[in-house]
């Protein structure tokens, strides 16, 4: 199976299908938080610099924080999300599908020295390649996972009203494939959908423009709609 | 049943859910305020709907439908999942219990751990400690003239005015640098126990010949007094911290040599778990060095006996602490 795809059965015994996050897009996220924390951290300079000494003092606070403690805070209070993980749609939860705990959160982000090593989080990008749900080591020892975050799909309206039986009975797996070919290819191009279509040509018995208008209606069938 | 059926059959009860979810899910505190004014799905009502539901996306799934529907149902059931599975929320006001009695239990239960941490960083600062003493230019292949000068310059006895322990910088200024510097030491010195204890092993070791040697330069040269004034005090709960953190460290090595008879896998969460616990308490631990080290080690007027009676105090609760604290406690508070 090419999917990443990380199948937690819950206790009600149906399959809960999350998406992994692979590391570029977690490589993104980091870099965005990074930058959140520079700027933090530039700010507080300023601001701080006008104490003088003492201020030092609390700037090293204040980076200790920003350091070790931003991204345990934002994933334990913020559902799992930093601001970079937020931006690019990617979520921290616990490995069997639950909201990340504050332990967790605490123990994935102390384990980030690990991930770093030797240099640019080189070890953390060859266990997140070799492992199927791209972990890092520190979500390894945690039990957590980044996932994406699921996109509401919204239904389609039908292309066309009207309802097709198929000429043949179709399979299952053949049924699933032409719903699908009914709620996607509305955003295809009109040259796009007739070439797919004209893969059916046994079942529709038309080339063009009509073999994809005939999908649809026998789509239309399956789905119920009369 | 056709697809557009099943949608219509059972929509009302996804929005009514949907509904619930977005109302009533998102925090405890605001359901409970406004528990009054809610009139759709009760709460009691929910485990039953959220049951149902995931029978109808165990249908859609076998029956093949649309990923609109099956992603929807999913997303559903992932939201009420996440509410019904998961970690409970911190108990706050347990964290003083936690630090007084669920803590020292926790070091005592991995007490083979510890006793190995304290081995590899008390004996080489003795032994390196010793050896200063006993051929006086060692320190300086540990470390270059430069920094001797320095140490020497911060613990100067011919020069009274100077706080101890300081080149320059504030109380607050110093505080501030401690709690960065040593917390970032106690948890790398936590993590790097995940390479098979290895990462926990070296930087014991090389803390304990650093210190140590440190420690037996000053001594050698005769700047021993303002020296051991100054790390009295603080140096029983830092250095307790740092043998605590590489013993968390050797006990996450340790579940990855030999995970025992769980999967690696299990070995490594439930060390992870311990030692983060234990993390939680040597941060804790630090904070308070890192305080008494800022305010208190570097007043240099205060007479001698005071400060070496501090330090005993503060070495003997330390211990007691470690010892003593929870021991009459059920072992199911241990944890918070």
């Amino acid at each position: 199976m090419l999917d990443t795809y990380r199948e937690v059965v819950t206790p009600e015994g149906v399959a809960l299908h999350l998406p992994a996050a692979g590391p570029v897009p977690r490589a993104l996220a980091w870099l965005i938080d990074f930058l959140v924390r520079a700027g933090v951290m530039m700010a507080m300079g300023m601001f701080l610099g006008a104490f003088g000494r003492a201020g030092a003092g609390f700037y090293a606070v204040a980076m200790f924080l920003v350091y070790w403690f931003y991204p345990i805070v934002f994933e334990a209070m913020w559902n799992g999300r930093t601001p970079g993980k937020r931006s690019m749609g990617l979520r921290v939860i616990a490995a069997n599908g639950a909201p990340v705990g504050w332990l967790a959160a605490f123990t994935r982000n102390l384990l980030r020295v690990v991930d770093m090593l030797p240099l640019a989080y080189a070890a953390g990008l060859v266990s997140s390649l070799v492992d199927p749900w791209g972990r890092r080591l520190g979500d390894m020892v945690a039990g957590t996972l980044v996932v994406h975050d699921a996109r509401p799909r919204e239904p389609q309206p039908a292309a066309v009203d009207t309802a097709l039986a198929p000429s043949i009975a179709l399979r299952p797996y053949e049924q699933v494939a032409l719903v699908a070919f009914a709620e996607r290819a509305p955003r295809l191009s009109e040259a796009r959908q007739a070439e797919l279509a004209d893969l059916a040509e046994p079942l529709t018995g038309a080339r063009g423009t009509a073999a994809v208008t005939r999908l649809y209606r026998m789509a239309n069938w399956l789905l119920g709609r009369r | 049943m056709k697809q557009e059926h099943f949608v219509q059959r059972h929509q009302p009860e996804w929005i009514a859910f949907e509904h619930w979810l977005d109302a009533r899910g998102e925090s405890a505190r605001k359901a409970r305020a406004e528990r009054r004014n809610w009139h759709g799905l009760s709460d009691a009502d929910m485990p039953s709907r959220y049951r149902r539901l995931c029978q109808q996306l165990a249908l859609a799934r076998r029956r093949g439908y649309s990923p609109v529907v099956t992603d929807r149902l999913q997303a559903l059931m992932h939201r009420g999942h996440g509410l019904l599975y998961r970690t409970p929320a911190p108990h706050w006001r347990r964290a003083a219990q936690f630090l007084l009695a669920g803590f020292p239990r926790l070091v005592r239960a991995e007490r083979g751990c510890m006793l190995a941490s304290f081995a590899l960083f008390w004996i080489p600062l003795v032994v390196i400690f010793a050896a200063i003493q006993w051929q006086p230019e060692l320190s300086s292949s540990l470390f270059d003239p430069a920094q001797l000068m320095q140490f020497e310059r911060m613990y100067d006895p011919a020069d009274p005015a100077r706080k101890l322990g300081r080149d320059s910088g504030t109380d607050v200024a110093m505080f501030g640098h401690y709690v960065w510097n040593n917390v970032s030491i106690g948890f790398r010195t936590f993590a790097s126990g995940l390479i098979a204890g290895i990462g926990s092993i070296v930087v014991l070791i090389v803390n304990g010949v650093m210190i140590g040697g440190v420690a037996g330069h000053l001594q050698a040269v005769g700047h021993g007094d303002p020296f051991w004034r100054f790390v009295a005090a603080h140096s029983a709960p830092e250095l307790t911290a740092i043998v605590i953190a590489g013993g968390a460290g050797l006990r996450l090595g340790l579940s990855l040599i030999a995970p025992g008879q769980r999967r690696r896998a299990d070995a490594l969460v439930e060390g992870g778990r311990r030692g983060a616990l234990l993390c939680v308490g040597v941060l804790a631990m630090l904070v308070f060095a890192a305080f008494v080290e800022a305010f208190w080690s570097s007043i240099a007027w205060m007479p001698a006996w005071i400060k070496y009676t501090v330090g005993g105090v503060l070495w003997t609760l330390t211990a007691a602490w470690l010892l003593l604290g929870g021991r009459n406690l059920p072992p199911e508070d241990a944890a918070p």
